[in-house]
């Protein structure tokens, strides 16, 4: 499943970054890797782009490259993760 | 003799790596701009003990890749320039993601000292570090800072000077990146060692991470020595042994690698607090850009600004008019000859007082940006236009040079700064014009009042400048797909915590660049008015001298007025129009006032309800011709000072010169079609 399938307060990790060029290095370079949890937050007012919570800071980016993110559902992160 | 010492400042943006800056050097700073690109370049000086101080502020980034120019920038000045200490700005309450530019710090093996910023906000969470382990991990000293309060400053300095002397020394660290990777990065560190003349410029091992990460640029350099056809042999065999590892994807690994080593180094140094999960800035957010009202509180706060700005501006600029129209009657007393005092006068005072009459509403402007800017609400408005911007193909962040524009041109040209794709930039900067900006004001008010009763006034107002949004809106859009195609910059945005930021940091950034408006605007402006003053002043003859009208219409001004009637009748205008328009181009509001004195108004021309009953009586002058002329003004281009700085910032003639094509076609062919149409159903 993709970023997009979770809902505004779920919790994922992710899985692989499948964009591709310099969007996957931007995302790299913010902390969206292989393997780290985070949370969706909210979608913008006329829904694009998405806010989640990473590396306990808040990033936003567009719904064309979340659904490039593959991710699995997860728990509840722990507090210090977020 | 004091000694020199040069530092480069590094960091997140958001990291409060520039109030630290401020902080550090006060007023004594320049900006400049880093060669070849248009990003600002701020260094300043401090004298601490025996020692000069020279601090570089380079442009805040995430990371050190060869995608972005800020990032180039950055990385070439700490490579090439080799500062004598580097100093990493972490901001305190987001360490984990700050690293991530510290490790790549660590691979290019710099005398770096650490300035773990905002340490208060980190007190204040209850989250401690042990910082004696994390020095040791990132092999650099740690300094505990807040620009705000202004603690650990001293402490910085002090460093500076004690690791420029090599007094104290901390072991730097290495990354591993597996045993896999770590092998391979080694068997390449040692081939690129064969030439001694490249590893005594650049760390072999991080010239080793960058080819594996196919950094184009890293790459060129080292293609430069001949040692490259053995490195390019060993790369391709390395690539080859790790695809049948299963590993293919090395840019992926190597990040990877970077968030483990971040993420061990985190649980082994860092406690954080379970306490409350929802942060000020999170409550804050949930009303400021929630669904239901996200829209309507950023058209607000727009609205806000440009209110703050226009409502505290208008007292300062009538009394600078007053000032300069006071100078002028009183260098009119004095001085009789006449050619002087019209040129003294009329060119160069006037002119003097065009320029500096815009001032306080950019000022204004700038501090109301830079403090939006600060407070993080910036981040948040593209977060919120920015689907809207994507429809026509820009970036959320183009929204705020377009917004500039309805203030000024200019600073709105220079605000596409925060664009980093080149076609984001250029597109944004061909239909800023079409958001009108304030010196086309006076020419709405006075057509508006000429057209329509006082009652809708407002109401077209409003469309005008709702007509020149839509306007740019479609043309972005006709742009980004023919002749300025190309991808628009990723949108991977941060949305920083909210901050009240330093008065020092708001004032200092409003200073720069209204500074920056005087030096590239004021000159050009001055000139343009000096060459209008001259276009419509002579020829002289003894005719002429008496009648103001009469001297214009023969005048240069005048004669190119009749050269391009031809031109613009299909638009309805006559050769009046054609000078009004032409000495527009030194400064919109111009306009008026040559109206004014083609319509015999003689000397004072601020009395725009006489120029209105004039141009009503006008037989000429109709609904249709007021329309047209009222969407040219719009539309044309804004003035000859935003074309310099189109120049400047474009650094390309040709884009310039189809900027100028492209406003002025546009204008035309848009003002032919609103004539036609009001002919057919208004007259």
């Amino acid at each position: 499943m993709d970023m997009l399938s979770l809902k505004n307060g779920e919790s994922g990790q992710i899985i692989a970054v499948n964009a591709k060029g310099e969007i996957r290095r931007r995302l790299l370079d913010m902390g969206v890797v292989k393997g780290v949890p985070f949370s969706m937050i909210r979608k913008a007012p006329l829904g694009d782009p998405i806010e989640i919570r990473i590396k306990r800071f808040n990033l936003s980016l567009r719904r064309e490259e979340a659904a490039q993110i593959l991710i699995e559902r997860r728990v509840e992160p722990e507090a210090s993760e977020l | 003799m004091k000694k020199d010492i040069v530092v480069a400042l590094v960091g997140n943006p958001n990291s409060g790596k520039t109030s630290l800056f401020n902080e550090l050097v006060g007023a004594h700073q320049k900006v400049g701009n880093w060669s070849g690109v248009t990003i600002e370049k701020f260094e300043g000086i401090v004298h601490y003990q025996d020692y000069v101080i020279h601090i570089v502020d380079l442009p805040g980034t995430y990371s050190l890749t060869a995608y972005s120019p800020e990032e180039v920038v950055a990385r070439n000045f700490i490579i090439e320039k080799k500062p004598d200490v580097v100093i990493d700005v972490i901001d305190g309450g987001n360490i984990e993601r700050n690293l991530y530019l510290t490790t790549q710090l660590m691979e290019l093996g710099t005398n770096m000292i650490v300035a773990l910023n905002m340490v208060d906000e980190v007190e204040k969470q209850k989250t401690t570090i042990d910082i004696k382990l994390l020095q040791k991990l990132l092999g650099s000293h740690i300094i505990l800072t807040s620009a705000t309060k202004r603690r650990g400053l001293d402490a910085l300095l002090d460093h500076v000077v004690r690791v420029f002397l090599g007094q104290i020394i901390i072991d730097k660290n290495k990354l591993s990146y597996g045993e896999m990777v770590d092998d391979y990065l080694d068997r390449l560190s040692i081939v690129l060692s064969g030439q001694a003349d490249l590893i005594a410029r650049y760390n072999p091992r991080w010239l080793a991470v960058k080819l594996l990460e196919n950094d184009k640029l890293v790459y060129e350099l080292v293609q430069h020595y001949p040692v490259f056809f053995k490195v390019e042999f060993d790369l391709l065999q390395i690539l080859g042994e790790l695809k049948k590892q299963g590993v293919d994807d090395l840019e992926g690994e190597l990040a990877e690698g970077r968030d483990a080593f971040i993420r061990g180094a985190i649980r082994e140094t860092v406690v954080f607090q379970k306490i409350q999960k929802i942060t000020f800035s999170d409550r804050l957010d949930s009303i400021l850009i929630n669904r239901v009202l996200g829209l309507p509180i950023f058209l607000f706060i727009m609205w806000l600004t440009f209110q703050f700005t226009f409502t505290c501006a208008a007292p300062i600029m009538r009394w600078i008019d007053v000032l300069f129209n006071g100078l002028g009657i009183l260098v009119s007393a004095i001085i009789v000859n006449d050619p002087l005092r019209s040129i003294l006068v009329d060119g160069i005072i006037s002119g003097v007082g065009g320029v500096l009459v815009f001032l306080p509403q950019i000022v204004l402007l700038f501090m109301a940006i830079s403090f939006l800017e600060g407070v993080g609400y910036m981040a948040r408005a593209a977060f919120v236009v920015d689907k809207v911007m994507h429809l026509v193909g820009l970036h959320g962040k183009s929204f705020l040079p377009m917004m500039t524009g309805f203030g000024c041109s200019i600073p709105a040209i220079m605000a596409t700064r925060t664009l980093k794709n080149k076609s984001d930039k250029l597109v944004t900067m061909m239909v800023i014009p079409f958001m009108s900006c304030s010196a086309k004001l006076p020419v709405h008010v006075l057509l508006i009042g000429v057209l329509f009763p006082k009652q809708v006034a407002g109401t077209v107002l409003f469309g005008v400048y709702l007509f020149g949004v839509l306007m740019a809106v479609l043309t972005a859009k006709l742009l980004k797909t023919t002749v300025l195609k190309g991808g628009s910059e990723p949108f991977v945005m941060e949305l920083p915590p909210y901050r009240i930021p330093t008065l020092r940091s708001t004032f200092m950034q409003a200073k720069n660049k209204a500074g920056r408006y005087i030096r590239r605007a004021g000159t050009v402006i001055l000139l343009a008015s000096l060459i209008v003053w001259f276009a419509s002043n002579y020829p002289q003859s003894a005719l002429t001298k008496s009648n103001k009208s009469l001297q214009l219409k023969n005048s240069y001004a005048g004669q190119i007025g009749q050269f391009i009637e031809p031109i613009i009748a299909p638009l309805g205008f006559d050769w009046r129009m054609g000078i009004a328009l032409t000495t527009g181009l030194a400064a919109k509001e111009i306009v008026v006032s040559t109206l004014g004195t083609i319509y015999s108004l003689g000397e004072s021309v601020d009395h725009s309800s006489d120029l209105s009953q004039k141009l009503r009586s006008d037989p000429h002058f109709n609904i249709a011709t007021g329309l047209s002329l009222l969407v040219f003004v719009l539309l044309y281009v804004p003035c000859l000072a935003a074309v310099a700085v189109f120049q400047r910032e474009s650094k390309s003639w040709k884009w310039t010169a189809f900027y100028v094509a492209y406003t002025m076609s546009t204008a035309w062919v848009v003002s032919f079609i609103v004539y036609h149409l009001a002919r057919l159903f208004l007259l």
